[in-house]
């Protein structure tokens, strides 16, 4: 028998696997490049970037919490032209999709970012960073406001013909609002999801544990409110998901898959092992062989959800 | 190149207290680790705690294909890796980071440790034995329990100096009290080249002394690490070179961790450099 297809369609991009290396988790991929064969990875999204370079928050920006980590870092980064200069050609030589992460202080910035790469070879399509709970401005005030976030996502459909993905908050109520905000706004895909605001307090001190107060909660912790977040976007819309969240085998990203998720983003299990791409892969063929199935895509969607009493 | 590989720990030694030296097989680390590179390393495959760890090398054997640490256990991911046995297997991603960089023939290198710190100068000693120089390595703590990694330098005839604030072992005092008794006395006559690494207040007193007397030195931080590779930006340290208007953040783990004490922005003297711009 032939190894089953583990290559995805997600808004028009093809993907050779459904493995996705998450925003802020991998860098600019190049960092990368002599300890993990970057070829392998279905695709990879850049660090967050601004116009301009920026220095991110103070420290200390992370902190280790029960099967997780929250970080401040801030969107530290080297602006948008820098990237589309240095990185973008460095990354041309692998095989793989390349998404950046947009991130802006405003509106206008987010359209900025995203023009500023319309003609840059090699990007498969954009990530829209809605979601960042570590900085002041921007970030989570628009992604926590159906209206502003519809407001950035049209800005930047505008300006662009490349494939808009929004990165939603879980840091809202009602998650499917903001799905539809964006599927009307022009998106083409879903981010599910970003860190959970969090935490963390030395008691001795009686002082936060990071520089900046709160976090992002990232890791096998969140996973359980990323998938049911997940699985309410699948329901609420029709666009292509990255399932995002705690994952770190291939039952973690099963999970999303099956949840409705067409793809999914591995951030912190990055930090933990970079050979985390290799375990995943061979778990996902090993789990369709299992099952009789011949296709990755055949999982998507398939919960097999009980009725409620 | 840095290799991540599931390893194996191959020998532990158990020091005084809470020191252990854990020896791993690893070709790589073993051929290319040099003096103030680290790994980071986890025990197992367990889920707490998350992250890797890292840890200086403290020596190679390229051709048994191993090398070693010197760690103190202080925490659940020390613990956990001092507890392995042999046989049992570790996560393991090196070397990592910028090596300190060789003293010209003309200085006299003189290696700076404050407990862990000690380190990346068994690895140094050895790599200055090989190019004909000889180290002189000056070795602080609390107490006399505090300083286990005695043997393997004098195994090594490297000279240890030592200093305890207790005044248990060897000169009652701060370390660099004791480099000082040194510098005083002239040296060997060659000009000092300082090299350390320890807690930040040493290395910050070093970087001061350094200032004061215009020697080169350079120190090896360790701020909180979550990748080594310079992509979670969780590391970062404000550096400035003399020829930057302003500090930038920088990696630790991949810049770092050894950094030149002059272009650290220690804390407490942000301000004054903040000002200083200013003007
Ligand atoms: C470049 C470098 C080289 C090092 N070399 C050595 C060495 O040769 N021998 C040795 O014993 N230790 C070394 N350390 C320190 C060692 O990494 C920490 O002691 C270890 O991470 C503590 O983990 P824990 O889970 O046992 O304790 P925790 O309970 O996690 O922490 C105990 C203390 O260590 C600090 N710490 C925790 N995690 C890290 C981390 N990832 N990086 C830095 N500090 C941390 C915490 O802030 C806390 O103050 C080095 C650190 C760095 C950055
Ligand atoms: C250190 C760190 C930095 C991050 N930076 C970004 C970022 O720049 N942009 C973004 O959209 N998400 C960022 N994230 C969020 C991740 O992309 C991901 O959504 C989140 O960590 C959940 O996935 P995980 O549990 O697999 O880590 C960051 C996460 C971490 C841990």
């Amino acid at each position: 028998m032939s190894p089953p297809n583990l290559a995805v369609d997600f808004a028009g991009i093809r993907l050779k696997n459904p493995l996705v290396a998450a925003s802020g988790t991998f860098g600019y991929g190049v960092e990368y490049e002599g300890i993990l064969d970057l070829s392998k990875l279905g695709g990879l999204v850049s660090k967050g970037l601004y116009m301009t370079p920026r220095d991110g928050n103070p420290t200390p920006r992370l902190a280790e919490t029960p099967s997780g980590l929250l970080n401040a870092i801030g969107l530290q980064g080297v602006g948008v032209r820098a990237f589309a200069r240095d990185v973008l050609p460095r990354l041309a030589r692998h095989d793989t999709a390349v998404f950046v992460n947009v991130c802006g202080d405003s509106v206008e910035e987010y359209a900025e970012v995203a023009a500023a790469l319309e003609d840059a070879p090699g990007v498969a399509g954009l990530e829209i960073n809605i979601s960042c709970p570590n900085v002041k401005k921007g970030g989570l005030a628009f992604g926590n406001d159906p209206a502003m976030t519809h407001a950035v996502v049209a800005a930047v459909r505008k300006v662009t013909k490349r494939p808009l993905i929004p990165k939603l908050s879980p840091n809202v109520s009602d998650i499917a609002t903001f799905a539809r905000a964006c599927a009307d706004a022009g998106a083409d895909g879903l981010s599910c999801v970003n860190t959970l605001l969090g935490m963390a307090i030395d008691v001795e001190s009686r002082r936060p544990k990071l520089a900046f107060g709160t976090g992002g909660l990232s890791g096998p912790a969140i996973r359980p409110v990323a998938v049911r977040m997940t699985w309410q976007v699948a329901r609420a819309v029709k666009l292509p998901i990255f399932g995002i969240g705690g994952i770190s085998s291939a039952a973690d990203a099963l999970e999303f898959l099956i949840a409705g998720a067409t793809a999914v983003q591995i951030g912190t299990a990055n930090f933990v092992d970079p050979g985390v791409y290799d375990r995943i892969l061979a778990g996902l063929s090993d789990y369709l062989v299992r099952h009789g199935l011949g296709d990755v895509r055949e999982v998507v969607g398939t919960l097999q959800m009980p009725e409620r009493a | 190149m840095p290799t991540n590989r599931d390893v194996l720990l191959v020998e532990r030694q158990a020091l005084g207290g809470p020191y252990f030296v854990l020896s791993f097989g690893h070709p790589q680390v073993a051929r290319e680790g040099r003096a103030g590179q680290f790994v980071m390393i986890k025990a197992g495959l367990s889920a707490e705690p998350p992250l890797r760890r890292p840890f200086s090398i403290l020596a190679v054997d390229p051709e048994r294909e191993r090398f070693s640490l010197f760690v103190k256990a202080i925490g659940p991911g020390t613990r956990a890796l001092c507890a392995l046995e042999p046989g049992q297997p570790a996560q393991c991603l090196g070397p990592l980071g910028r090596p300190f960089t060789a003293p010209a023939d003309d200085e006299e290198p003189l290696l700076v440790a404050g407990g862990y710190g000690i380190a990346p100068f068994l690895l140094m000693s050895r790599e200055l034995r090989a190019r004909g120089a000889t180290a002189r390595v000056f070795y602080g703590g609390r107490t006399a329990a505090e300083l286990q990694l005695r043997e393997p330098f004098a195994e090594a005839g490297v000279p240890l100096e030592l200093a305890t604030d207790d005044g248990s072992l060897g000169f009652h005092g701060r370390v660099t009290g004791a480099l000082e008794a040194h510098l005083d006395r002239g040296g060997d006559g060659r000009r000092p080249r300082l090299y350390a690494c320890g807690p930040d207040p040493m290395l910050h007193a070093v970087a001061r002394l350094a200032q004061r007397r215009g020697l080169r030195a350079e120190v090896s931080l360790d701020p909180w690490m979550g990748c080594g590779v310079g992509t979670c930006l969780g590391c970062v340290v404000k550096i400035q070179a003399p020829e930057q208007e302003r500090w930038k953040y920088r990696c630790a783990c991949t810049e770092g961790p050894v950094f030149d004490a002059a272009h650290v922005l220690w804390p407490g003297e942000e301000r004054s450099a903040a000002a200083e711009a200013g003007r």
